[in-house]
């Protein structure tokens, strides 16, 4: 369809050619008539969508003219230009789908504002004319994909009961005035012509708990992944949730592909239907999701006593043939189906006052705007918004044992970025910890992080949030609306996007012996760890691993030891929460499950032939020594290489033994610090910073890699910076909640990049637009 | 060595200990395999003083039972407050809206100058608790996942957000969507929304989580039509509508 189609009909010819000039050289495509009754064959077979008319109110065969108009095309924008508005024409003009009137003499600045409006509108809801058209040549019954039948209602029930008899059906039926999705076991039971269901169908594919893994605790350690489905028939989804349907393909099935979801996607049937009638905190046209055409096995519309049923999949095609009857459909019910498409597009009451296209640069240029603090003064963080959104699907892993504390399970459910402890790690740190944060955090995600990672839109304007938000702040239609009224337009950043390596059990740890286990201070120890597979870990410096240990958890640990040194790797642990705790209480000869190595570590292409800079601030050093290693090991490849490590008390000192080494080293200019000495301490006071100063840089020369807590960064950056160190050539490694490790979960999101997939290392440049991270 | 484990009541009808046996077969021999139950008054005769884990329920309500559950804190590694009584002073708090004189003037009559009464108060208001079985009556899964979670060195999972979580995954219809008010947007979850489901609505018998959003729940409740001394009648039942209204 082209939105800037528009005909003009004006009897003056002064009027008409002024009119068509401009509108030309405006960038439409004009053509004028002088008189509507004579352009109605014309019209009929054109593709107007903006019609501009003059119009004497009351005279009656103009009107007719207009009602007809109306009947052959009922999605035509209409503008009429009249000298004589008179109150009750005016409101005869609007009932049969006047947009606007314009009063003569034209200002031409009034017109091109209401041509501008209507033009906009038409793109908010601009698949109309795409959906509707129909594929079926000849008298061909054969059910290809992207045909378009007729089924009677009585057919529909027909293949609803025969489905009921193979396979259990999902659908949609009315409970205390609302709409929910729950199993039936008969057609009578389902309400096709519904609004919006309480909670969306995506449950069926990711259901709010399911477990991953079984297992056994003591000898063995016998661990087996577990894949739970049921095929299934969901009949009765909108659009919208199609849509959000297929996002969740785009995010489960094409990125580290997860089997749980794989399986029972697989097996589940899409039985769309049109929706016609919908809440009055819908949006979707404007998130370009009130039709589709993909998505669905079969899509229903509802057009009176019949629907017509368009075929997405081989699957629908045969579910068709093999469960009803149906037929072509009458040209009477392809216009009935414009028809009833129209009038479902007029019935929305909400809409984005701007081109969805322009949310994330909106966004982008609002994240320090004050809507986020006042808007989310009032949110309970009860997570209601996002336990209803079908587009969230961020989730949590959690180790379950049975009574006898010999096996037990691994299972996921629902979290997400709104709750509390989203965030947390077991230090006690938050990283997303005021209402602030985390409400604009996911407005980012509907608008813009989900969007630009997977190309789809992460809000479908379902409006089932603003219904669940007691606040009134969830909708993400009103958070848009809201910030585009303060924004100018400027260059969006583009998308720091890698591509993820394929695994099959991605949830599935590997097991690993615990060869020896060694003190370095009261609170941290290091294990040397192999895989049972006899296999290398195949990590580079800076990547981590997750820990399992069946009955207490996961938990992510940086790797200690450099790739270069062996089968085997090091872990240094620090005792602080669940896992790490119960790490600290195995001996040599244990088992304990790995994933990984995952995401990126330091980028040894980069650093090679440099100078370099180490800085490891507490048990930063436990990361940032795989490099140390690593850097030592092929110490050839390297200009200067300086080491400055800072603790707050020499007893938290770890791996004193090459402490001692670097200090007496030739091949590596080793300084340290700690912020508060204690008797006989004869070394460095201070913070890490003042060491800084005893290094000669060159920084054209000298690249950075800096591990340490966060309040360490600030400080170490403002130094670096006043010694002149580009932003690229600083590397800093991030902590943050990882759970999945598999860019998933989402509890290590900032801002729009996952730290497990893109981090944990990441360059100075990268940080700078990643507000977040908070340097 | 099995950890030795004391059941203790104070002020409270004892739902949760009864409900703490309701166990199927297996699970209660699995249990029994983990720990050893020195002290419950409910279904055993032996007593002891010598234990590990203590369990107390109800709550605090006269000068004696402070010093007592002090004791109880002294000799135990690991206290626990089971029900909501222990947790966050529960059913008992009602006296706390009258004089304590009145109060004991209502429930004994003439024999009232033989009884002492002080505010009802939960356990962690005398002592430090460190772990909680929430709910009334908590369920018995809670019980044994905390249980569990002692026996494995680890924190029980306990969630730290509200019961409109689990309430909108078990597919509830929200209680105000129906004109109805509830305080599940303020109550930590962990029931799974049980009175929700089925057709009720939340009191808070789990008492807040850590962060509730008092002020906003304050002014929904007060746009869904309850004045604060509504709110009172509607919800004093667990005491959570004292912090409500502070």
């Amino acid at each position: 369809m082209n939105e800037s189609s528009v005909l003009v009909i004006e009897s003056d010819p002064i009027v008409r050619e002024s009119l068509s000039g401009w509108l030309s050289s405006t960038g439409f495509e004009v053509t004028s008539a002088e008189d509507g009754a004579k352009i109605i064959k014309v019209f009929a077979k054109s593709d107007f969508n903006i019609v501009i008319m003059d119009v004497r109110l009351h005279s009656e065969t103009q009107l007719a003219t207009l009602r007809e108009m109306k009947a052959i095309r009922p999605w035509i924008k209409t503008i009429i230009i009249t000298s004589h508005p008179q109150e009750e024409t005016v409101l005869e003009a609007k009932k049969i789908g006047v947009v606007d009137y314009i009063v003569k003499p034209v200002d031409m600045d009034d017109l091109q504002k209401i041509i501008q409006g209507t033009v906009e509108s038409i793109c908010r809801g601009n698949l109309t004319d795409d959906n509707t058209s129909f594929e079926t040549s000849g008298d061909d019954l054969v059910p290809g994909i992207k045909k378009s039948f007729a089924i009677s209602r009585e057919n529909l029930s027909l293949m609803v009961e025969n489905l009921l008899k193979e396979i259990e059906v999902v659908g949609v039926k009315a409970k205390q005035g609302k709409y929910i999705y729950d199993r039936i076991y008969g057609f009578y039971e389902l309400s096709l012509d519904y609004d919006v269901t309480v909670s969306p169908p995506t449950r069926y594919m990711f259901p709010p708990k399911e477990t991953l893994l079984k297992f056994k605790t003591g000898n063995g350690n016998y661990v087996e992944p577990v894949i739970e489905y049921t095929p299934r028939v969901i009949i009765g989804v909108h659009p919208y949730d199609i849509k959000a349907i297929e996002l969740l393909d785009e995010v489960f099935m094409n990125h580290n592909p997860d089997p749980n979801y794989i399986a029972r996607r697989e097996n589940t049937v899409i039985i769309g239907v049109d929706c016609l009638h919908p809440s009055p905190r819908s949006f979707a046209p404007s998130m370009g999701t009130n039709w589709t055409e993909t998505g669905f096995d079969l899509l229903l519309t509802d057009i009176g006593n019949s629907y017509i049923v368009k075929i997405g999949t081989e699957k629908g095609a045969e579910l068709l043939v093999k469960h009803t009857k149906y037929r072509l459909p009458t040209g009477d019910e392809i216009v009935r189906q414009k028809k009833v498409r129209g009038e479902a597009l007029n019935r929305y009451k909400i809409a984005l006052d701007t081109p969805k296209d322009r949310i994330p640069k909106i966004l982008e240029e609002s994240y320090d705007d004050p809507y986020w603090e006042n808007r989310s003064a009032t949110c309970l963080s009860c997570g209601s918004c996002i336990m209803v959104c079908p587009t969230c699907y961020c989730f949590d892993v959690k180790d379950e044992m049975a009574l006898n504390l010999k096996e037990g399970e691994r299972f996921r459910r629902w979290d997400g970025c709104m709750l509390v402890d989203f965030a947390k790690v077991a230090s006690g740190e938050n990283f997303r910890k005021d209402k602030a944060s985390r409400f604009r955090h996911r407005m980012f995600r509907k608008g813009k992080y989900i969007l630009e990672r997977y190309g789809k839109v992460g809000c479908v304007g379902c409006g089932r949030c603003s219904s669940a938000c007691l606040a009134g702040i969830a909708s993400p239609l009103e958070a848009f609306n809201a910030l585009a009224e303060n924004i100018r337009l400027k260059e969006a950043a583009t998308s720091v996007i890698q591509a993820a390596k394929p695994a099959r059990d991605i949830y599935t740890p590997e097991m690993a012996e615990i060869l020896s286990v060694r003190q370095l201070t009261e609170k941290e120890k290091v294990f040397e760890l192999k895989l049972k597979s006899g296999k290398k870990l195949g990590h580079y410096p800076g990547q981590f691993v997750t820990v399992s240990i069946m009955g207490t958890g996961e938990a992510p640990l940086s790797i200690s030891s450099s790739p270069l040194r062996g089968k085997n790797f090091q872990l240094a642990v620090r005792n602080m929460g669940d896992l790490t705790s119960a790490l600290h209480s195995l001996e040599a000869g244990a088992t304990v499950g790995i994933r990984g190595p995952f995401g990126n570590g330091f980028p040894l292409e980069t650093l090679e032939g440099r100078d370099l800079l180490l800085i490891a601030g507490g048990i930063g050093l436990f990361p940032l020594r795989s490099l140390i290693q690593y850097v030592m090991d092929r110490r050839y490849d390297y200009g200067k290489v300086s080491l400055l490590y800072g603790c707050r008390t020499p007893a938290e000192r770890v791996f004193t033994d090459e402490l001692d080494f670097w200090q007496n080293s030739k091949e590596i200019d080793f300084h340290e610090t700690v912020d508060m000495p204690c008797e006989g301490w004869t070394g460095n006071v201070g913070v890490i910073t003042n060491l800084i100063d005893k290094v000669d840089i060159d920084p054209k020369k000298t690249m950075v890699a800096v591990v340490g807590p966060p309040v360490m960064y600030k400080f170490v950056i403002e130094k670096l910076k006043k010694r002149d160190l580009p932003d690229a050539h600083v590397f800093l490694s991030l902590e943050r909640k990882m759970k999945c490790g598999v860019g998933k979960c989402g509890h290590c999101q900032i801002n729009g990049i996952y730290t497990c997939q893109e981090g944990p290392v990441f360059s100075l440049t990268q940080l700078r637009s990643l507000r977040e991270a908070v340097l | 060595m099995k950890p030795k484990v004391a059941f203790f009541d104070f002020t409270g009808c004892e739902g949760c200990q009864l409900d703490a046996l309701n166990l199927d077969a297996q699970d209660l021999i699995d249990l029994l395999n983990g720990i050893d139950i020195v002290n419950f008054r409910e279904v055993m005769t032996e007593r002891s003083d010598n234990y590990e884990i203590a369990f107390v329920e109800g709550s605090i309500t006269t000068e004696g039972e402070i010093e007592r559950v002090k004791r109880i804190r002294e000799q135990a590694k690991i206290v626990v407050a089971l029900g909501a009584c222990a947790c966050i002073g529960g059913v008992n708090c009602l006296k706390n809206h009258v004089p304590m004189e009145e109060a004991l003037r209502i429930v004994y009559g003439k024999d009232a100058k033989y009884y002492n009464t002080i505010p009802a108060r939960p356990a962690d208001a005398v002592i430090k608790v460190d772990y909680y079985v929430r709910g009334c009556p908590p369920s018995t899964s809670e019980l044994v996942k905390v249980i569990k979670a002692l026996l494995l060195n680890k924190k029980p999972d306990i969630p730290n957000y509200p019961v409109c979580v689990e309430c909108k995954k078990a597919g509830n219809i929200c209680v105000y969507e129906k004109g109805q008010t509830c305080l599940g947007p303020v109550t930590r979850a962990g029931c799974n929304a049980i009175c929700i489901t089925s057709g009720r609505y939340c009191w808070g018998c789990r008492g807040l989580v850590d962060e509730p959003n008092i002020q906003s729940q304050k002014d929904i409740l007060n746009k869904y039509g309850l004045t604060a001394e509504q709110v009172i009648e509607k919800f004093k039942i667990y005491d959570t509508c004292s912090e409500v209204l502070k």
